[in-house]
């Protein structure tokens, strides 16, 4: 097995070393932030949010001129048509499709053409379990449950060169997910300011046990133990350059103080410190509506709105850098166009997502969502899927990140792109 | 009739004897087997218990290296591979765990899962339909509480958190290491997960009734009851697969010779084939063929993913493996569907008519596709029923590439991350000879020189499980509150039971130390080490019979032995001696200890100075060179409890490189 841990590393040095010269006093002087790294500078950076629960994409974006669909769906269907009442009509996006209200904040990125938007798009494989749709979509292998690594693992593979640092591929959460299982570096922080030796109560104790662990793990005879010390030392002065308790997003932006805006938040601060992020992952829960989802308001009014603001807050917070940032959603599959008995719907197939960035082909709902009749519903209830999700993230990650090799990113894929990315 | 009886006694007699003789042939067969040759190796009987130590348990405990030197090598694995140690201890302070041993039937009746609660409380008149969620979740769940409390009902979690206890308790305290060793290796080899809800509810009986008992015996018998097990059915789906069952009258029609048959016979048997035919095909349009657990089954438990099948191979025997189920478990709990079969049907025609209801295992017969299937060149004739599924995992069992995958997966557990190919082909070999004999797969690989060699001594990364537990065990820690360390392993990168892939972990160091996972080891040591974890109690100064060392210097020495013996320390102590002579160290130390228990030092600080547990230290020992008030607390305080140099010394040891090796 090649490792990909060259942060420092004989073949990482030869590398940055190129008509470089005197590398590691550079290096050492990047790290101790005498000197500001620009080696990382204008690095891309693809963010990945995980839907988790499976969300309803024909509420999130309602083919309003559906009849079909608003016989399905008496207590749950919404217009776009102004004054109905009570109820905020939806957003209207080409005369079809009209966006939920709660996601009033996308509206201007779709004006804009930077926010594209799928739908129909799903897994080829039928299942309705949330386990395995989610563990297919992760490994991006619907057929196959014994594939040992994740898609975004797979991407950090291939983007071309060694890692900068150990924050290359970097999930918001508090273990590793299904996505970044591989051989490829990956660091899974829940919390940013929690990376440091620590020692509740004893600060004193915690820096000076830091000390000792730093020239242990610089003398020991394994090679694995003596790198990874290294970059987790590194990686701690990285972040201490910083004061990352007391981040202030630029622009005035708020952050929603939920658990997606707060991993979002310190993914912008990664951006910011350059320490070379450039695969990024943070998930977002409670998509699995059973029960009365409701419309303008309720549950799902509740998570789209988090999530448009979230995605808002990110976007406007990293102002400097938004030609490098794509930002991508994407949940495990849709549910059923009509709804159940306890107002809400149940495990379908087919959802849509969204893709936020310079590059995307925005201004569009891409995909084919057909008319809702029966007949043209996967086994003549679903949203049918008709567009693979490995399409979508194989185009976003090639476009985005130059990535070339469609066939181990997504392997048994046959490679076909709708074009929601331009160039 | 006194003759029949006297010929009863004999027959009883000589069958006891043969048991006797028969175990006893076992046993001394399996002894006169052992020749570990680790003095070939250059290993001192100590060293070689420190390797057996390090690899057969959760870490050495102080003194256990002299023990097992003592009893003699041979003698001590033996012990461990009959498993047969008595656990009292262990065993008392997992009674109060009282759902650890719950069948799956009581699982299913006492901890439901939610979606099924919230169903029933609805059905029960607690909620209204309508009122479910409506953005009050509070008062949903309030309502929900009460349903659960006044139907008996426990939450999941219990049965959850109850279960990672006694995972954390066993590795900790039980004297049969080596099996508890080999449970982890086996539940990873065929891993579950709690992730996947289907199947979560069943997790626990699962490593107690399924893998447990047959970690040491013939890995056939393994293979098959993980395949019957409702955690595996679920997990990868082979509980939904369904085949098209076609009368065997039908299959005799569609394979009839029409030699000898009239026109209007012949014509009659076209008419029929016709239909049948169109039948299976309106079948097949229904779907119902998984065939994830066929492949699993071969790619990660048997045959490995190069070991020579094909994607028709695959289908095949998700076609064999169809209507292999799930019992009806509890008394709502899952499989409601077949009770109604089993109960129409009753245990007499269920067997006339190919079903089988054993234990937690049901073959649906109705769900069973009966056609003719080929698997690996073998061919399953039609009407195999609930046999030929058995039969399949035979043959996948005692396949050559099986011996080779599976001794290759304990090799690299147990030896280095890539075992030489010399040790893989003995211990196949040994697999194949003994046909599965997990035992003696083990005892091949212990004598043969590679699992003594230079390249496996210390070789292995520890997981974060086992550098949790062997830190625990090498400070003889008190275990009060289990799941704090579960949280601990969990932080640094093992979310025990959810590992969502059926590969399991992977077992190499590449895998377990990142950035993010190794802080964490050094954290962990240094907050256990200062009893920083809640319910985890340490006496460090009674690890050394309450001496104390005579100085700073002299603890790291010590508590480095007991922690990690047999191994050369000069490296860690040379490299931690600068740190420790730090002129301001003492000062450091002090003030941080004083800023910890400030509180509690405040009214006894003269006390301190005379307490048993304190001993002034050498001072000409220590150098602290800086001349001024090097005296203002000269000691090393070594109460439980107090964070201390002595802590701080022992939390840097479990957090070192060396400490992540064994």
């Amino acid at each position: 097995m090649v490792s990909r841990r060259g942060f420092l590393k004989s073949g990482g040095l030869a590398l940055f070393g190129i008509g470089l010269g005197g590398i590691p006093g550079f290096l050492a002087d990047a790290v101790a932030g005498t000197v500001t790294p620009s080696l990382f500078k204008k690095k891309k950076i693809m963010v990945c949010i995980f839907q988790r629960g499976a969300m309803d994409g024909l509420m999130a974006v309602t083919p309003f001129t559906d009849k079909f669909l608003k016989a399905a769906r008496p207590s749950l269907f919404m217009t776009a048509a102004k004054g109905a009442a009570n109820d905020k009509p939806l957003i209207d996006l080409d005369g079809r499709f009209g966006l939920h209200p709660a996601m009033a904040a996308f509206e201007p990125m779709f004006r804009e053409k930077r926010l594209g938007i799928v739908h129909g798009i799903g897994s080829p494989n039928n299942t309705r379990s949330h386990f395995d749709a989610q563990d297919f979509m992760e490994s991006g292998t619907p057929f196959k449950k014994g594939t040992t690594s994740g898609w975004l693992n797979r991407a950090v593979g291939l983007l071309g060169h060694e890692a900068a640092s150990p924050f290359q591929g970097v999930s918001l959460t508090s273990s590793l997910p299904r996505s970044f299982y591989g051989e490829n570096p990956a660091v899974a922080i829940k919390n940013l300011a929690d990376f440091n030796i620590q020692l509740r109560g004893n600060v004193a104790g915690a820096k000076m046990a830091s000390k000792s662990f730093e020239d242990l793990y610089d003398q020991t005879s394994s090679d694995l133990l003596k790198n990874t010390g290294k970059e987790s030392f590194d990686a701690i002065k990285m972040l201490q350059k910083t004061d990352v308790k007391n981040y202030k997003p630029e622009n005035n932006v708020v952050y929603p103080a939920t658990a997606l805006g707060n991993s979002l938040k310190q993914i912008a601060q990664l951006i910011k410190m350059d320490v070379g992020l450039e695969v990024a992952f943070a998930e977002s829960g409670g998509w699995d509506t059973h029960f009365n989802q409701g419309k303008d308001t309720g549950v799902f009014a509740r998570n789209v709105n988090d999530l448009s603001n979230c995605m808002m807050a990110f976007w406007n917070d990293l102002s400097r850098y938004q030609d490098d940032v794509t930002v991508m959603t994407m949940t495990e599959f849709g549910r059923t166009v009509a709804q159940n008995g306890t107002g809400g719907t149940d495990h379908g197939r087919a959802s849509c997502n969204f893709i936020l960035g310079n590059a995307v082909n925005g201004g569009l709902v891409h995909g084919v969502v057909n008319p809702l009749s029966k007949d043209n519903l996967e086994d003549g209830r679903d949203l049918a899927v008709t567009t693979d999700f490995r399409s979508v993230f194989s185009e976003v990650a090639d476009v985005h990140l130059g990535i070339e090799n469609d066939k181990v990113l997504f392997p048994d894929f046959d490679g076909k792109k709708i074009g929601v990315m331009r160039g | 009739m006194k003759g029949n009886i006297r010929n009863f006694y004999v027959t009883a007699i000589l069958f006891c004897f043969a048991i006797l003789l028969s175990s006893f042939v076992r046993v001394a067969g399996v002894a006169d087997k052992l020749a570990m040759p680790y003095k070939k190796a250059g290993l001192t009987t100590e060293q070689a218990a420190a390797h057996l130590l390090s690899r057969f348990t959760y870490g050495a405990q102080p003194g256990q290296v002299e023990e097992v030197t003592k009893m003699g090598l041979e003698k001590w694995l033996k012990k461990q591979l009959e498993a047969k140690a008595d656990d009292e201890q262990l065993n008392q302070m997992l009674s109060k765990y009282d759902a650890i041993g719950f069948s799956n039937s009581q699982v299913e009746d006492d901890f439901p899962q939610g979606p099924r609660v919230r169903r029933w409380a609805v059905r029960d008149g607690y909620l209204h339909k309508d009122s479910l969620s409506n953005g009050n979740s509070k008062y949903q769940r309030e309502i929900l509480q009460t349903y659960m409390k006044d139907k008996g009902y426990r939450p999941l979690q219990e049965l959850y958190r109850q279960f990672f206890n006694q995972k954390i308790l066993r590795a900790a305290y039980s004297e049969n290491q080596f099996k508890e060793i080999m449970t982890d290796f086996w539940f990873n080899h065929f891993n579950v997960a709690l992730n996947k809800t289907q199947c979560a509810s069943f997790v626990p009986a699962y490593e107690r009734d399924v893998i447990r008992p047959n970690v040491f015996g013939s890995f056939e018998n393994l293979l098959l009851a993980t395949a019957k097990s409702p955690a595996m059915l679920m997990y990868l789906d082979n509980s939904s697969s369904s085949g098209v069952n076609v009368p065997m009258e039908d299959q005799e029609m569609m394979g009839m010779n029409d030699m000898g048959m009239s026109a209007q016979q012949k014509a009659k048997k076209n008419e029929r084939v016709k239909k049948i035919k169109q039948q299976i095909q309106n079948k097949k349009k229904q779907g119902g063929l998984n065939e994830n657990y066929a492949r699993e089954v071969m790619e990660l438990h048997t045959l490995g993913v190069d070991g020579g099948y094909t994607q028709n191979d695959v289908t095949q025997a998700a076609r064999v493996l169809t209507g292999w189920t799930v019992a009806p478990l509890g008394k709502e709990g899952y499989g409601a569907a077949n009770r109604n079969i089993i109960e129409r049907l009753g245990a007499n025609a269920l067997r006339d008519k190919g079903f089988v209801l054993d234990g937690d295992f049901f073959f649906n017969a109705n769900r069973h596709d009966n056609g003719e299937k080929v698997v690996l060149g073998k061919k399953f004739p039609a009407g195999g029923g609930y046999e030929e599924g058995e039969a399949l995992l035979k043959m996948l069992a005692q396949h050559q590439s099986t011996a080779k995958f599976i001794s290759k997966k304990i090799a690299v557990r147990f030896v280095n991350d890539t075992p030489p190919s010399s040790l893989i082909d003995k211990m196949a070999k040994t697999f194949t000879s003994s046909k599965g004999d997990i035992s003696s797969v083990i005892i091949t690989m212990v004598n043969s020189p590679e699992f003594w060699s230079e390249q496996a001594l210390r070789e292995k990364t520890k997981s974060p499980f086992e550098l949790a537990m062997s830190a625990v065990r090498s400070l003889k820690a008190e275990i009060d509150q289990p799941f704090q360390l579960y949280s601990w392993i969990n932080r640094m990168g093992q979310q025990m039971y959810y590992y969502q892939a059926p590969t399991g972990f992977p077992d190499n160091g590449q895998y377990w130390i990142n950035t993010g996972s190794l802080l964490n080891r050094m954290n962990f040591g240094l907050a256990l080490a200062s009893q920083r974890i809640p319910g985890v109690k340490l006496n460090l100064a009674a690890l050394n019979s309450n001496r104390e060392p005579e100085s700073v210097e002299a603890a790291l020495v010590t508590y480095s032995k007991l922690i990690m013996p047999e191994r050369d320390l000069g490296k860690t102590v040379a490299r931690l001696k600068p740190m420790l002579n730090d002129p301001n160290l003492q000062q450091k130390v002090a003030k941080a200890a004083d800023q910890n228990s400030a509180k509690k030092d405040a009214n006894n600080k003269g006390m301190e100075m005379q307490s048993m547990n304190e001993v002034p230290l050498k001072e000409e020992k220590l150098k602290f060179g800086n001349g001024k008030k090097a005296n203002e607390n000269p000691t090393i305080k070594m109460q439980a409890g107090s964070n201390t140099m002595l802590a701080q010394v022992v939390g840097v040891i479990i957090g070192s490189p060396e400490f992540q090796r064994k």
